[in-house]
């Protein structure tokens, strides 16, 4: 088995952010090239603003859940999830999150800052790209393409192109609701990347 | 169109449940129930969205005993038929399953009990493969969404052939999770049938339960039996390596798989039947092994048949399991990948582990933004704060468990579902200055509460029943329930009143009130518990309000605009009401201490400018006059 004959994907946000959405849009584009894949859901309790996570795995694969310690790649809808499933990552994986920050409802909760975060990757010697979803998200016509700005990082970022085309990907973004407003935020968040 | 209706030969993402669905209409299935429950939900739901261009029946029945009844009812009038509930809901179902084998079925008859290992959403996490001992049921357990739905096919036709129902029991890791499933011919819906009657087969008072019994241990024999060739579903794999083998159950073959490929081929014998277990398959797995490692989930169901059949041949082969893959908690790759090193002796290399220098905060999940349970909740705490009494909150089954979480802490015991009244019964004549209140929903008022209420009537206990009513079943995904006026095939239909019940139970002291006003609630709460103190008998109040997502789903579709609130910078004090009180989600605290509501969350409720002793909070336009209709 070569090493790159899987990739593992974990995928953290808050219940409500679009990351079931944004699992399956690359479950359906690899499933079309007719590549294994896995998409395992956290929800249930989760839906209701907790923390969720999915796992995503493609290629040679069987087993739903990435281990710690074991995912090529951190993908967050939001910086404090990014920071809380760090765990996840294997010691050359790379961190994509949004600069967003959600305060969870509880009575004077304590919250590390942006640059506190972004520091501690540092420390720790973690890639890390930080994605103003938020803005790209206006920009492409709704705060609710967040999601797929980020899937438009992850694309460019991460070596899925080894399994699934762009083609695919773009095929499956043209089912959701409002795709001209969705593939713009996709190509937003791709561009971003490039323009780094 | 929805992946489930896809041709045959198509390849689809679906997520395991959408397979048994698929499964299910695949075998020709004619009859679906349900009652929801997480992980099982979207097998039913699945099934509701299609119902009504199949011809099927699907309906969300009241609670899983009634689901399997309608079920079997359907089974022995010839046509087949599938209920599906959580594993918990098995236990309210088992009064029914434990005598559906001694009458047998007739068309298939698919149990599917959800299992959720590690507690993802439920409050135990019960082995329901014991269900199949204790009621002589077969268990089948798939280990991904292909096989979930394979599974499902060939449990209709066994069920059939046995004319004994069967056990399904896919995890959360199964039901909920998506992968590529190629698909079968779906065969034409048998939904009519005819009951022949056989009172010596389906009257079971005793005289017959005796013979059936006698019966029933004959026909087992067969069924095992039955068991024998059952591939691929039962399957072992590098036959050609003896010595050690592998032995997994369930979506745990999936760990184990991609651990073997990992370290090598070892012998591998998966099984999808748990119970009972094909002897001679087994013994054909173990022969030329010496030693052999099973992974399961949850408790050693299928180690110890195992076990037994070993000592049965007198073997000497070793049988080891729970003592290298533990108890609780659901499979995970370095669990598998650990257990099967240490058993065979190979260096488990501990893995990296990244950890950041920060302190983070948990995220438990809370109300949703306009939620009406937080105005009860609100509410509630001022008037037992304001009658100076003693609170016991008996809670329940639903998201209003969420009050648990400060800054409420108002669910200090919470069981099962409709336990609240029932131990809040035993409370009011114990906990002397105490005062028991049961809180439960809609859904589980009716799925198991009633008998609760009728009790403590009949028993005079003084407690309060508060009913937090939303029409819906919320925290399994609004599927609709008998307080919505709508079917699961989305008919039109009563709805069920929960004040007229209570009436006609005999409370004597029933309000009802609007959760989003803070003052009326509060005073007809305080109103109820001060009746319940003074008369010492029970009282019922119910919180009527539509849930928030439900209502900002209609606002959607018959495009009301959703009124946001906004905080006047002038106004706000920095108090913290509104965002550590009242609490809600879309109320963000700035760095001066001062609220800010974020657009993009805020739901309309209002209910935060009541909460405000500032007046600080404001409508950002005029309100739409259809506003408040949506949450009737």
């Amino acid at each position: 088995m070569g090493i790159n004959s899987k990739i593992n994907i974990v995928i953290a946000g808050v219940g409500g952010q679009g990351i079931i959405t944004l699992s399956k849009i690359i479950g359906d584009a690899a499933v079309k090239e007719n590549v294994k894949v896995l998409v395992a859901e956290t929800h249930g309790l989760s839906q209701r603003g907790g923390s969720v996570e999915v796992h995503l795995r493609i290629g040679d694969v069987y087993a739903p859940l990435v281990p710690k310690g074991e995912a090529d790649i951190l993908l967050s809808m939001e910086l404090i999830e990014a920071a809380r499933n760090i765990d996840y990552l294997n010691q050359n994986g790379i961190v994509i999150t949004s600069d967003v920050i959600l305060r969870p409802p509880i009575p004077g909760v304590k919250l590390p800052k942006k640059e506190e975060i972004v520091s501690e990757f540092e420390r720790n010697n973690i890639k890390y790209y930080i994605i103003p979803t938020k803005d790209l998200s206006e920009k492409a016509g709704s705060y609710l393409s967040e999601n797929m700005v980020l899937l438009g990082a992850l694309y460019k970022l991460a070596d899925l192109e080894k399994f699934i085309s762009i083609d695919s990907i773009k095929e499956s973004i043209k089912t959701m609701r409002n795709p001209e407003i969705n593939l713009k935020a996709f190509e937003l968040g791709s561009s971003f990347i490039t323009g780094i | 169109m929805s992946n489930i209706l896809q041709k045959p030969g198509s390849k689809v993402l679906l997520m395991g449940n959408e397979a048994i669905a698929r499964g299910f209409i695949e075998a020709g299935g004619g009859f679906a129930s349900a009652y929801p429950g997480t992980p099982s939900t979207e097998i039913v739901e699945t099934l509701s969205e299609i119902a009504n261009s199949l011809g099927i029946y699907v309906e969300w029945s009241v609670n899983e005993k009634v689901a399997l009844e309608s079920a079997y009812g359907a089974s022995i009038s010839n046509v087949r038929a599938l209920a599906a509930m959580k594993h918990v809901g098995l236990n309210v179902a088992a009064d029914a399953l434990a005598s559906i084998s001694y009458t047998g079925v007739k068309s298939g008859l698919v149990i599917v009990s959800a299992e959720d290992p590690s507690m993802w959403s439920s409050q135990n996490e019960q082995d329901n493969r014991y269900y199949g001992m204790l009621t002589y049921v077969p268990v089948f357990d798939p280990s991904d969404p292909q096989e979930a739905k394979d599974l499902t096919k060939a449990a209709f036709d066994l069920s059939e052939k046995l004319s004994h129902p069967i056990l399904m029991t896919p995890t959360t890791r199964v039901s909920h999770t998506r992968s590529n499933v190629i698909l079968d011919e779906i065969k034409p819906p048998k939904t009519k049938g005819f009951f022949l009657k056989d009172n010596s087969r389906f009257g079971l008072v005793p005289a017959n339960s005796r013979t059936l019994r006698d019966k029933l241990i004959n026909k087992w024999n067969s069924i095992k039996e039955s068991l024998e060739n059952f591939e691929p579903y039962n399957r072992i794999e590098n036959i050609e390596n003896g010595k050690v083998a592998i032995i997994a159950s369930g979506v745990s073959y999936q760990y184990a798989k991609e651990v073997l490929n990992e370290i090598g081929n070892y012998r591998l014998i998966k099984i999808s039947t748990p119970y009972p277990l094909p002897k001679k398959f087994i013994l054909k797995g173990l022969e030329d092994i010496k030693r052999a490692l099973v992974i399961e989930e949850l408790e050693p169901i299928v180690e110890n048949q195992i076990k037994n059949i070993v000592n049965e041949e007198g073997l000497d082969t070793e049988i080891e399991g729970k003592s290298y893959v533990g108890y609780s908690g659901e499979m995970s790759l370095d669990r598998a990948r650990k257990a099967i090193k240490e058993f065979l002796g190979i260096h488990v290399k501990q893995t990296n582990i990244k950890k950041l220098n920060l302190s983070i905060p948990n995220r438990p999940p809370s109300f949703c933004p306009g939620c009406p349970h937080r105005g009860t909740f609100y509410s509630l705490k001022r008037a037992v704060n304001s009658l100076m009494i003693k609170p016991i909150f008996s809670g329940d089954i639903g998201c209003y468990s969420l009050g648990i979480n400060s800054p409420y802490d108002e669910q200090d015991i919470i069981l099962e579902m409709g336990g609240s009244i029932g131990v809040a019964n035993g409370l009011s004549h114990v906990a002397e200055n105490q005062v028991p209140i049961a809180i439960i929903g809609d859904s589980t008022f009716y799925h198991a509460g009633i008998p609760g209420l009728v009790n403590a009537v009949y028993n005079k206990s003084p407690l309060l029943l508060l009913v937090l009513d939303n029409m819906t079943t919320a925290m399994t995904g609004e599927q609709p329930d008998p307080s919505s006026g709508i079917t699961a095939m989305g008919e039109e239909t009563k709805t069920i009143n929960i004040a007229k019940i209570a009436e006609g139970i005999g409370v004597e002291k029933v309000v009802v009130f609007d959760p989003f006003n803070i003052k009326e609630s509060t005073d007809k709460l305080k109103e109820v518990l001060s009746y319940v103190i003074k008369e010492k008998k029970p009282a019922v109040a119910i919180a009527k309000k539509a849930c928030a997502l439900n209502a900002v789903r209609i606002a959607n579709k018959i495009k009301v605009e959703i009124p946001i609130y906004q905080i006047l910078e002038n106004k706000c004090t920095g108090c913290g009401i509104c965002y550590n009180a009242f609490a809600c989600p879309a109320i963000f605290v700035k760095d001066d201490r001062k609220a800010w509501i974020e657009p993009s969350l805020c739901t309309g409720c209002g209910v935060c400018v009541q909460t405000c002793p500032y007046d600080a909070i404001k409508p950002v336009k005029i309100i739409d006059k259809r506003w408040d209709s949506i949450w009737e």
